[in-house]
């Protein structure tokens, strides 16, 4: 630590003798005032000099007094240069303007500008979208789905059909942190799995980092999904919506003030269900299933140097047949942010998050109902500083703490004769603290080196158990309130590099390892709401993945090209899996029914992608692994993971065949899941049971699907603008496996093997409009 | 318009589908399944050897005779089992001595497995009561039995109740209860033991109280649970106390017994 302060010390003051001025301010879109992030801002005259805009569009950039031109540019943008005379401090708010062409042709990114931006930027391995980049895919039932979309780049792996969790580079889906403005989303899915969270239209940009994860980042070993959400409209009304078969959505956005502060309002509520009102069965007409969700934002500028930001989301998945089962699951998060600037160089974000998930299932009516409940809440409160030293070094340090209300289960009934069972509360307190720093050295080599210390303190009220090595209860201790049950921390190094080799080629590598203290318990092949978060505790260690990785990117052909090889090496401790035959249903001592084990990762990652022209889009394919070896599972014999596909193949296109019409399409094909099948069967006890020769050492068939979609953009008008979006899903009706299970055969009374495949050809029709 | 929707609404949903495919399980090895039960009530030994079958046909588990079974008790001294035919293995008149290990040997195409089980002194249980109760789920109402007994506090107790109503035991590794006093360890115990359905007056309820070994309990708890259902959390064969890979369990236990007449 205390070399760490002198380096800071001797870094801050090398450049202290000499005149130095910073340049500081904002940049926006210039259509709807939307701040942009990741802007860069480079010194024509300097080689590797110059900033990136943070996730609120400031920038700081400090030279020495002269003359300089500052080039302003973001994906999708015209680039602006700016000419100045640098002899004092400068505030420098600027707009982009979206090219003209591209305001008229729709959705598909057309830049003209030269970019390689993938060489020399030092942002290493993050994968970015914004909704405009994915707008033409086509998904299922037509709606534009970011998360789905991220699937189909290299090292990122849906966990198939009907399900919005996905693995990145072997972890699993319980290991990727999915914040929605710095609120964690506990799950991101909707219709068991058939949407996502994330309704496009409230969302500004996603980044997904696989690896050479910032410090600032924490509490999952695998990956970091940053969703952020629009700010809304700064300069005037907006409202824009969609019609399609399976859902509708509407965004209305307006400035509260002009250019000070603004909102956003975005619903979305599906209504697959009403078709069943129609149906000539009564069950089938009091039959629910559908989702709304709602995004709500607000900002307002304070002055010169403060801005309040207010986010909101609240969603609900609602299933039920009749009255006599319902289900419902739902996210709450709620972000107050707060930005405040020291000077022009040191930029301050304080956050107050909560964030909640629950889920509910009811049996029966009346008095002879019951219902089971089950709830994970957060408050989180976090301060974050970047401060931007010189033009070599910016720094960014912060701390945060994170309340955490475990309720595992409880289940009331409406009779007496029914025992209640409401499992106990677990409270929890996560702490972290980073510094971190991103540094120039000479014109070619960028780095970034940063560490942060996370605890987590298990604390009562409530009950500690122990267990010895076969599960069994042997002791048990009650705790008071706040009184720690346990501490667990650790420190977790984060670096990575790159290096220019030339304008075209670069290298980068990075080294990072993550700590988590919460797990989620699947209990079944598929993920669904009912999986079960448990903290860290006397029983379960904190997971750590420590993951290496390096990357080549090499542009063609005027950077119309882009190819980029990665490989990683990830090494996971203490992963958690049941124990055979786990009774994991309101059992408080669910922490006796888990094993232990660790597990490794790795693989190579190629991707080719087409950045211009009437053709873009990418091909990509990985090459992995993902192994477990658990002592009590197999005898130690390391297995595949579920999801260890070894090959996984996207292919994603986009064809702009007119100034009216847009056609895509993107094919997958992966190596199927690893499964347990029995092997044999045999007689114990007067009762058949399967013979289980090793854990997950069958495969379900492999997957492929070819979706097609084409969008045409009626003429545009000066305050109005609208598009039909036509898309079919898995256009060859290829039947994929969604489960496989063994069945009776009722003739032969022989068993056989089942295959269920949700979807074969899905068309879709969406109505998408946009108010000016 | 309304019957088009409707139409719409039913593509969608009914767009699943599900078919009959070929799964080439590796089915090559047969493995040992071996179950013993030495019952100290009868002081007999009972041993079935089997081997596993192929998942998808119907044809009953190969026998096996020509095994070498022998029983030793805690001083080394071994004793054969010998076959009865039809994979069965039966030793009688083998007296018991409770609160010692028993281990269970079996040699068969030139591998040797083994199994250790302590056989606890059978704890006695009070005579069985029984309740009425108002129907509930839409049941219909009747009568529960109830399992009184006092465990005994010096020891880690594990038990196995197999309940016959009316001459119709329910023994099925899947039908037999458990107990054990993790959480009541000393206490008295009363505690209701249902059927699929509450008895009726007139009814005879028996139960065969069974003190096992841990490993006993753990096994009938996972049997259980895989033989009820096939989407278990942890697909895997139940923790045995065989070793070298075979299935089954050996189960050394002392028992108690009553009965009762609901009137």
């Amino acid at each position: 630590m205390k070399l760490l302060l002198t380096a800071v010390t001797i870094l801050l003051t090398t450049v202290a003798f000499s005149q130095n001025y910073t340049i500081s301010g904002s940049v926006k879109d210039s259509t709807n005032g939307e701040d942009l992030y990741g802007a860069q801002i480079k010194v024509k005259e300097l080689e590797n000099v110059g900033a990136l805009t943070n996730a609120y569009g400031f920038f700081s950039l400090t030279l020495e007094k002269g003359s300089y031109t500052l080039v302003f540019r973001a994906s999708g943008f015209d680039t602006k240069e700016v000419k100045i005379d640098l002899s004092e401090d400068m505030k420098i708010d600027l707009e982009l303007n979206i090219p003209k062409e591209v305001q008229e042709i729709g959705p598909v990114v057309v830049n003209a500008e030269k970019e390689n931006d993938n060489i020399t930027s030092s942002d290493m391995n993050v994968t970015k979208f914004t909704p405009k980049d994915i707008a033409t895919i086509p998904v299922l039932f037509g709606e534009q789905d970011i998360m789905k979309t991220l699937q189909l780049t290299p090292g990122v792996k849906g966990a198939g059909e009907g399900n919005a969790g996905f693995y990145v580079r072997g972890g699993g889906a319980d290991q990727n942190l999915i914040l929605l403005d710095e609120a964690p989303v506990y799950n991101a899915s909707h219709l068991l799995g058939f949407f996502s969270v994330f309704n496009s239209d409230a969302i500004k940009d996603v980044s997904l980092y696989k690896s050479g994860i910032p410090a600032e980042y924490g509490g999952r070993a695998s990956s970091v999904m940053d969703v952020k959400m629009r700010d809304g409209n700064k300069k005037k009304f907006g409202a824009s919506g969609g019609i399609g078969l399976i859902s509708s959505r509407l965004t209305v956005e307006a400035p509260i003030v002009k250019d000070k502060g603004s909102f956003i309002l975005s619903g979305r509520r599906s209504y697959a269900d009403l078709f069943l009102k129609l149906s000539p069965q009564e069950d089938q007409r009091n039959t629910q299933l559908f989702f709304y969700d709602l995004n709500m934002k607000a900002n307002y500028k304070i002055g010169e140097k403060d801005r309040i930001f207010l986010s909101g989301y609240f969603g609900r998945d609602r299933f039920g047949f009749s009255d006599i089962f319902g289900f419902n699951w739902g996210n709450q998060t709620g972000t107050l942010r707060w930005n405040h600037l020291y000077g022009n160089k040191l930029f301050s974000n304080t956050s107050v998050v909560y964030s909640n998930f629950d889920y509910e299932f009811n049996i029966g009516a009346g008095d002879d109902g019951f219902g089971v409940k089950s709830s994970i809440q957060d408050f989180n409160l976090k301060q974050d500083y970047s401060y931007y030293a010189n033009k070599n070094n910016s720094i960014k340090f912060g701390m945060q703490g994170i309340h955490h209300t475990f309720r595992p289960g409880a289940l009331t009934g409406g009779n007496d004769s029914f025992n209640e069972v409401i499992l106990d509360p677990r409270y929890a307190l996560e702490v972290g603290a980073y510094i971190q720093n991103e540094q120039k050295i000479g014109t070619r080599f960028n780095i970034m080196y940063g560490v942060r210390y996370s605890g987590f303190n298990l604390m009562g009220d409530g009950k500690a158990y122990e267990f010895d090595e076969e599960g069994t209860l042997t002791d048990e201790r009650e705790y008071g309130s706040w009184e720690s049950i346990k501490y667990h921390h650790g420190l977790e190094p984060r670096f990575s590099a790159s290096y220019v080799l030339s304008e075209n080629n670069s290298i980068k590598a990075s080294y990072n390892r993550n700590l988590q203290y919460i797990h989620q318990l699947s209990n079944s092949t598929t993920s669904s709401p009912t999986d079960v978060w448990v903290p860290s505790s006397n029983n379960i260690a904190p997971q750590i993945a420590d993951q290496v990785a390096m990357g080549y990117y090499h542009n063609l052909k005027n950077n119309m090209y882009r190819i980029s090889t990665e490989v990683y090496y990830k090494d996971l401790q203490n992963q958690i899996d049941y124990r055979n035959g786990a009774q994991t249903v309101l059992n408080d001592l669910v922490e006796g029914e888990l094993v232990f084990g660790d597990g490794r990762a790795y693989g190579l990652e190629v991707q080719i992608e087409k950045k211009k022209g009437k053709l873009t889009g990418w091909i990509s394919y990985t090459l992995s692994r993902s192994l477990r070896t658990f002592a009590d599972i197999d005898n130690g014999k390391e297995f595949p993971a579920r999801q260890d596909r070894i090959h996984d193949v996207s292919v994603v296109l986009m064809y702009k065949l007119s100034d009216a019409i847009a056609l895509s399409t993107s094919w997958v094909y992966y190596t199927g899941d690893a499964v347990t099948f029995p092997s044999g069967k045999y007689e114990v006890g007067g009762a058949t049971l399967p013979f289980y020769t090793e854990r997950n050492g069958y495969r379900f068939p492999d997957y492929n699907r070819l979706d097609l979609g084409c969008t045409w953009y009626f003429k545009e008008r000066e305050k109005f603008e609208h598009n039909l979006n036509f898309s079919i899903y898995n256009a060859y009706a290829r039947e994929n496996a969604f489960t496989i299970t063994f069945e009776e055969n009722e003739e032969t009374g022989e068993t056989q093997a089942v295959q269920t495949t949700l979807f074969r050809l899905i068309p879709a029709i969406t109505y998408n409009f946009n108010l000016k | 318009m309304r019957k088009l929707a409707y139409i719409l609404g039913l593509v969608v949903l009914a767009s699943s589908c599900q078919k009959v495919i070929d799964v080439d399980l590796n089915e090559g090895n047969q493995n040992i399944v071996i179950e013993g039960n030495y019952t100290g009530e009868d002081s007999t030994v009972r041993v079935g050897v089997t081997l596993t079958s192929s998942y998808f046909n119907n044809d009953p588990s190969p026998t096996v005779d020509n095994a070498l079974v022998t029983i030793t008790d805690q001083n080394g001294i071994p004793t054969v089992v010998p076959s009865a035919g039809n994979g069965q293995y039966v030793l009688s008149g083998y007296a018991p001595d409770y609160g010692t290990s028993y281990t269970l040997s079996v040699v068969y195409d030139g591998a040797t497995y083994s199994a250790a089980c302590s056989m606890p002194t059978p704890v006695q249980m009070d005579p069985i009561t029984y309740q009425y109760l108002d129907g509930f789920f839409g049941a219909d109402p009747g009568y529960v039995s109830i399992l009184n007994f006092q465990d005994p506090e010096l020891t880690t107790d594990f038990y196995q109740i197999v309940i016959t109503e009316n001459g119709t035991s329910f023994d099925r590794i899947d039908q037999i209860q458990t107990q054990d006093d993790a959480l009541t360890n000393g206490n008295y115990i009363q505690r209701p033991l249902f059927l699929n359905e509450l008895s009726l007056l007139g009814d005879t309820i028996s139960y065969e109280f069974r003190t096992v070994d841990k490993a006993i309990f753990d096994y009938t708890f996972q049997a259980a649970d895989i033989a009820g259902g096939s989407n278990s959390a942890a697909p895997g064969n139940p923790i045995t106390n065989w070793d070298n890979g075979a299935l089954g369990y050996f189960n050394a236990y002392g028992v108690s017994r009553d009965s009762v007449v609901i009137q």
